[in-house]
């Protein structure tokens, strides 16, 4: 049951006051009407209204509250006149309200200031932070009468109500690792390369990587797509690590790393992929002793052996790898692989283990006559591994050995197997098929435009709508395949459509490799059975997807192992997460979370960004920058970086595009 | 390749500002062309030679079919857009800004710097501001003294100006925004440094918050006649206005709207030769030592019709002209040409700061010219530039624009450049002596002469691949190299062959000029007569002379700028003695004022012939430069031969190089007050070592007959066994100076302090 009093969020209106519950008015939206555990919200305020739970608000309050959170986060903007001045003379006349010694003429002076803040502010913090003001002025307008007319402070004027807020952004709500990005954006747009790369950095370590080959998630949630086309934003991150890269600079950390703090905590963290080192970096920065344990010979997991050196140049890797090894609580051990045995041994010895050992067995394509040991039979996981580990380290033998003048057939539709087929062509591949069952439009949603249309570039053939059914090999290899297709039929009822097999639309395919590259399982050997550890339903550990603490006190999880197979992004959000869970858990032997953090669920609840919102205040029209890449000829036979990154003109106007989507969003408790 | 050029620049477009149709093209602002249709719109922050800082929020206009305000600055116009300038809410939004403009600003326009000059008295005013009827809690500010500027927080209105010509132009990248909402301010996070530069970022504070900390509290501004000018230190002729008062320069300002100018142009103003009358005597004196001069010696301070008349002089009376650095340029882009075909070389600074990439060699530019290492950084911020500094010492000041530092040996130049022909030129297409030329270059043994080890070429290579707009920028260390003229052939190559955008930094002053305008000779004979140098009989603009001349800043004439433009200067500070003009005249030439030389200047080198007084000095509305005139480049026959490269004279143990501090070119720079004119032998403790020295230690040497007495200091930033020998404080000696930049050092120890 609803208990929700008032209601302005988003052009939703909500007035329960006073009405019998009958009448009530529910709010379509996920509003945090509960904070955390048992404790209740009074009140939530943002940037596109107020919703109030509780009959006893202090209107007054509440609103030079969010004022002053205004005041208080306009580090992150007063930049502008009307937001730096506007803020504070918003701020001032309220409090000046709510202490009891304002007048009628500081409410009028109110809504100019906020009509000249709305109208004319540099981002959006300075535009929103008066909608919800406005609101409660008009609804709970006795209360401020009240408070101006007998000259008496509001009702609950500095009372026991807590407000707790945080600034976010539609883009940054949606990434997964919380990315402030408008900031990094905005260090791009005012040439401060290195502050842009510091912004990133307060959540995101891997700004190489997650500037070259992060599937952004948050351009879906770019409100610039109202207007006209999303801002570039996985580029612009490059800006700021090719910077301090280029000019050989120190590290730009966010804050200066505090001293390794030496009383005998330590986390052990299981592999030294994105997971793992994002957690050792965001420990590390705190000085706590993190020791990483990787079972390759190389660090970096799956975006070192798995993401190929033209879409991902090790030495730019490397930087990001070191970034998080420079620091001084950072041990690795590499060449370490971790049993059971062996995990039970540092579970005792260790505060907390953090698994983040990702996904590294192929799953099958469940044809007729799957024989993984069949010659010819390759599955991603360990074709990847060779193609890179020799074409960035020289380790082991060139994959060409094996794939040189072959016909290779990869199955999948997602990244892992366009940088299988994509490989395979620079390996000297004779002909590259890309078997997939669902359609086109479907594979680029999986990966990217570019990414797909490059492949077909290189010359890799996609045949849609088709599934191996059966494998023939000769006792020794893979001769030949059977494939079946498909057609999607439309649910005439208006359902999702369905994939039906063609009768008679089967046909063969000879060729000397089939590299399945469906999906990646997490190999679970290292759990001691006695451990009874939770898993999901996918064979994966189980959390709270909140503190990532697995069933088992002081082993958590995150990463592919936790979530399954996802993005790089995924698994540095969570392992950011875990890593501030893990760092209250050593010292208090139990799990928390910040308010940043709750507040963080609350809003990726309620959603931040609102695709029918129409944007007022920006030319549209003006396009988004594509950087350039590497022609056809250039690239197919090499492993040089594809993508050339945006020229500093480019980045600077794309940078421009950015509107700066701030918003401070609060609730009152 | 992919179509990634996503603002197609040529793209014409039509918009309408106010109902008139105004032309122009894809990717510039509403601004811009609102400007460049003389249609005002009103800012506060904006600053047309950076790009759009967007804080100010003035600028916003109302486009038809688009919902709320738009920001000019930054918005670029899209074909057809309908645009309005001026409208009821607009006006009464800019009214609120600048009321909240207003809000606690000190209302002390009286005795503040900025008043009558002042964008926030200006506007106020403009916008009819009669009350203020927003409020908020003063805060208490204290003002910051940082050397040559100081900075009073309770004035500033946060436009960020100077926080962008600290970033975008100057490079020093000391200011920043101490963010903070209403308790922002401007900080400077390079306190110790006391940059010059920062001159350059005061000058664009449209309040009095930001001010030269020794003009504060002098004059009020209307109160200065502003003689415009150009600065005669560098070479780079930058544009500038005197501000003077009852014959003393108070202040020197610029046109900071469109164009920069280093601390020395900014604060080396007080070096006039004052206080001079006519001495007959002494005149006479000078007219006989001309009669009877072998050689006439000077310097590069000198404007294009002085050394014009001592042209002349030298046609009618036989005598040489002898002016070292004037001289090795001269014969530098003589052996260039021969390759590039043009008499100058083609670089611009414009195309330099549009470059992609750039490669320095032979310069340490930070210091030789700080306006072209302000070019640099533009391309490095605005471009994200590769810039490959290649010297023989690293210079940290420069770290935040260097991508690349590449070390060489002193000396090794020459195998340098052939190192850098043969990586870039690779795919050029060349003559085949050329082609054959690199071919045969020993490149083991070179890279291995030089210390350049093949990878960082490689490297080198690597970065400026799939890119076009190269600029080669070559400095002083080349031209008096034992093997200039052989360097400016190979360096020549990348004009003619591969496109770069190349500048031959002339090595001092107006020694562009000079070398255009003269037949200098190489060896002195006979009794010499000096022109701001030590000679038999000398002139001196520094005084102490046989005969008094005027500074340059008390002169009418011309400069040759290393942009190839001549531009004018004019007479801040009168001058009673005689002057050169006077002396021609008594030898025979015939000429009421030395600017009657101005249209005479020799035409068969690119001067034209413009009378003085005809010369533009201005910048139109979008700040394209009018002033003086380019010089037009003459044809000149190739001659493609390239000689071996020849092993180089080894350099090892300790060696000195000549190099003035930032700010510093020149006696006359030396004169001034204003500017930092410590001295010493700066070295490394790897240099203190290997030359036996301690920090202290007072050591005497000698380069080219000048004998310089050195305390020996260590720098703790510097590596390696060179030290730093800065000459500008020599006097009259300092011309004197004509060998290759560095010697090995030896000295004799003279004491200890």
């Amino acid at each position: 049951m609803s208990k929700i009093v008032f209601s302005t969020w988003r052009d939703e209106f909500i007035d329960n006051r006073g009405k019998s519950s009958e009448e009530l008015s529910e709010s379509a939206f996920k509003l945090p009407e509960a904070y955390h555990g048992d404790r209740d919200s009074k009140a939530f305020i943002g940037w596109d209204g107020v919703a109030i739970f509780d009959e006893d608000i202090d209107a007054v309050e509440l609103a030079s509250q969010y004022a002053a959170q205004y005041q208080q986060y306009s580090e992150a903007c007063g930049r502008c006149a009307p937001g730096r001045w506007g803020g504070r003379i918003l701020y001032d006349l309220l409090d000046k309200i709510a202490r009891g010694e304002g007048s009628h003429e500081d409410i009028v002076h109110l809504k100019e200031i906020s009509q000249t803040m709305m109208m004319t502010s540099k981002c959006e913090i300075g535009k929103t932070v008066p909608k919800p003001i406005l609101d409660l002025m008009e609804h709970y307008k006795d209360q401020f009468d009240d408070a101006i007319n007998y000259q008496k402070p509001s009702k609950h004027y500095r009372g026991d109500t807590s407000y707790i807020a945080k600034v976010t952004a539609p883009c940054t709500d949606m990434c997964p690792s919380h990315v402030d990005i408008p900031a990094y954006i905005e260090g791009v747009r005012d040439m401060l390369f290195g502050d842009s790369l510091a912004a990133t950095r307060q959540t995101m370590p891997l700004a190489h990587t997650c500037g070259r080959v992060c599937p952004h998630p948050c351009e879906d949630a770019c409100r610039r797509a109202n207007l006209d086309a999303p801002i570039s934003i996985m580029e612009l991150k490059r800006m700021g690590a090719d910077y301090e890269t280029d000019h050989g600079l120190p590290w730009h950390h966010p804050y200066t790393p505090k001293p390794l703090r030496n009383d005998g905590k330590k986390v052990a963290i299981i592999g030294a992929g994105p997971a793992g080192l994002t957690a050792a970096y965001y420990l590390a920065l705190e000085g706590v002793k993190v020791d990483i344990f990787e079972e390759l010979p190389v660090l970096g997991g799956e975006v070192a052996v798995g993401v190929p050196e033209y879409r991902m140049p090790i030495d730019k890797y490397n930087k990001d790898i070191e970034l998080v090894t420079s620091l001084e609580a950072v041990d690795v051990y590499s060449n370490h692989r971790v049993n059971a045995e062996r995990l039970k041994e540092i579970d005792a010895e260790y505060d907390a283990t953090l698994l983040a050992f990702g996904t590294r067995l192929s799953k099958k394509v469940y044809a007729h006559n799957e024989n993984q040991k069949m010659g010819g039979y390759w599955g991603a996981i360990a074709m990847l591994d060779q193609v890179n580990l020799w074409n960035k380290y020289k380790i082991g033998e060139p994959a060409s050995n094996q794939l040189k003048d072959k016909v290779v057939v990869c199955v999948g539709g997602g990244f892992t197997s366009m940088d299988v087929v994509r490989c395979s062509i620079r390996e000297g591949a004779r002909k590259v098929i890309m078997l997939y069952r669902r359609d086109e439009k479907t594979i680029i949603r999986n990966t990217t435009y570019e990414e797909y249309h490059e492949a077909v570039e290189e010359g890799v053939e996609f045949i849609f709508h088709s599934a191996v059914e059966e494998i023939f090999d000769d006792g020794e290899k893979i001769t030949k395949l059977k494939v079946n297709r498909f057609e999607l039929v439309p649910d005439p009822n208006g359902g999702r459509a369905e994939l039906v097999k063609i009768e008679g639309g089967d046909f063969e395919i000879e060729c000397d490799y089939l590299i399945p590259a469906v999906s990646q399982a997490a190999d679970l050997q290292l759990l001691p059975e006695e451990w009874n550890i939770e898993l999901t339903s996918w064979n994966t550990l189980l959390t709270n997807g909140k503190d990532y603490m697995t069933s088992r006190p002081g082993l958590f999880a995150a990463g592919d192992c936790e979530y399954g197979p996802m993005t790089i992004v995924n698994a540095v959000g969570q392992a950011k997460r875990a890593a501030s869970v893990i760092s209250r858990y050593i010292y208090e032997g139990k799990t928390s979370l910040t308010d940043n953090e709750i507040m963080e669920d609350h809003l990726a609840k309620l959603k931040v960004y609102d695709k029918n919102e129409k944007i007022t205040g920006w030319m549209p029209g003006l396009p988004r920058a594509v950087s350039e890449k590497l022609g056809v000829d250039e690239r197919k036979t090499n492993n040089k970086e594809v993508n050339l990154g945006f020229s500093g003109e480019e980045a600077i106007a794309e940078a421009e595009r950015c509107m700066r989507c701030y918003y401070i969003s609060m609730v009152a408790v | 390749m992919n179509a990634h050029n996503f603002i197609d620049k040529n793209k014409k477009i039509t918009v309408t500002i106010n109902g008139k149709t105004c032309h122009s093209t894809f990717g510039k602002t509403i601004l811009q062309i609102a400007r460049e249709n003389d249609i005002y719109i009103p800012t506060m922050c904006y600053l047309t030679k950076v790009l759009p800082i967007g804080s100010c929020r003035m600028c916003m206009v109302k486009v038809d079919g688009v919902d709320g305000f738009i920001l000019s600055c930054q918005e670029k116009a899209t074909d057809g857009a309908v645009i309005y300038t001026q409208t009821d809410t607009l006006y009464k939004e800019r009214q609120n800004i600048m009321k909240l403009y207003g809000v606690n600003h000190p209302l002390e326009c009286g005795v503040c710097d900025k008043s009558g000059e002042c964008d926030l008295q200006n506007k106020t005013t403009e916008f009819d501001i009669k009350e203020q009827n927003f409020t908020a809690r003063d805060q208490a500010r204290p003002v910051e003294n940082w050397g040559h500027v100081s900075y009073d927080p309770s004035l500033c209105i946060m436009c960020e100006k100077c926080v962008r010509v600290s970033t975008e132009i100057t490079g020093d990248e000391a200011l920043q925004v101490k963010f903070g909402g209403y308790s922002s301010s401007i900080i400077n996070v390079k306190k110790e440094k006391n940059y010059a530069s920062l001159g350059e970022a005061a000058a664009v504070c449209p309040v009095g918050a930001l001010v030269s900390t020794n003009f504060k509290y002098t004059s009020n501004a209307w109160e200065l006649d502003k003689i415009p000018s150009s600065c005669p230190h560098c070479g780079g002729g930058c544009q500038m206005y005197y501000e003077v008062k009852r014959d003393k320069i108070y202040r020197v300002t610029n046109n900071y709207e469109f164009t920069s100018m280093c601390g020395a142009a900014r604060f080396g103003f007080d070096y006039a030769n004052q206080g001079v009358a006519k001495d007959a005597k002494a005149f006479e004196a000078a007219v006989k030592a001309f009669e009877n001069a072998g050689s006439i010696l000077f310097s590069s301070m000198i404007s294009n019709e002085e050394a014009f008349i001592l042209q002349k002089l030298k046609e009618k009376h036989g005598c040489k002209l002898i002016s070292h650095e004037a001289r090795a340029y001269q014969k530098f882009m003589q052996s260039y040409s021969r390759i590039s075909g043009k008499n100058l070389y083609n670089g611009t600074l414009k195309a330099l700061s549009e470059s992609k990439g750039i490669i320095v060699l032979g310069s340490k530019i930070n210091d030789d010219a700080p306006i072209v290492k302000y070019h640099i950084n533009m391309a490095s911020k605005w471009h994200r530039a590769r810039v490959a500094y290649l010297h023989p010492i690293e210079d940290t000041e420069i770290k935040n624009i260097v991508t690349q530092f590449i070390k060489y040996e002193a000396g090794s130049e020459e195998g340098v450049a052939a190192l850098l022909a043969e990586v870039l030129l690779q795919e050029a297409e060349l003559p085949e002596s050329i082609r054959s030329f690199l071919n045969d270059l020993d490149i083991g043994n070179l890279s291995a002469e030089c210390n350049v080890g093949e990878e960082e070429l490689f490297a080198l290579k690597q970065s400026l691949s799939k890119k076009s707009g190269f600029s080669l920028v070559v400095g002083a260390d080349l031209y008096a190299h034992p093997r200039a003229a052989h360097i400016a052939k190979i360096i020549a190559l990348f004009e003619k062959y591969a496109d770069f955008n190349v500048l031959c930094i002339p090595p001092a002053g107006n020694a562009m000029g000079v070398s255009l305008i003269c037949e200098l000779d190489d060896t002195i004979e006979g009794p010499t007569v000096g022109y701001n140098v030590l000679a038999d009989f000398t002139l001196s603009a520094l005084g102490g002379g046989d005969l008094d001349m005027p500074a340059m800043n008390q002169q009418e004439g011309t400069l040759t700028t290393f942009d190839k433009r001549v531009v004018p200067m004019h007479v801040a500070l009168p001058y009673g003695g005689y002057v050169l003009n006077d002396i021609a005249n008594a030898l025979g030439l015939k000429a009421a004022y030395t600017i009657d030389y101005t249209k005479e200047l020799p035409q068969s080198k690119g001067f034209k012939g413009i009378e003085f007084d005809r010369l533009p000095d201005s910048f139109d509305l979008v700040g394209n430069e009018n002033r003086g005139y380019l010089l037009q480049s003459t044809e000149i026959k190739t001659d493609e031969m390239l000689e071996e490269v020849l092993d180089i004279e080894e350099f090892d143990g300790a060696v000195v190089y000549c190099c003035n501090a930032a700010e510093q070119f020149s006696p006359f720079t030396a004169k001034c007050d204003l500017l930092d004119n410590k001295t010493a032998l700066w070295g490394s403790q790897q240099f203190a070592m290997v030359a036996k020295l301690q920090e202290g230690d007072r050591i005497s040497f000698t380069i080219d007959g000048v004998c310089f007495s050195r305390m020996f200091k260590i720098d703790t930033s510097m590596k390696g066994t060179i030290a730093l020998n800065p000459t500008f404080d020599m006097g009259l000696s300092s011309a004197l100076l004509s060998s290759y930049r560095f010697s090995r050092l030896e000295f004799e120890r003279v004491g200890r302090s």
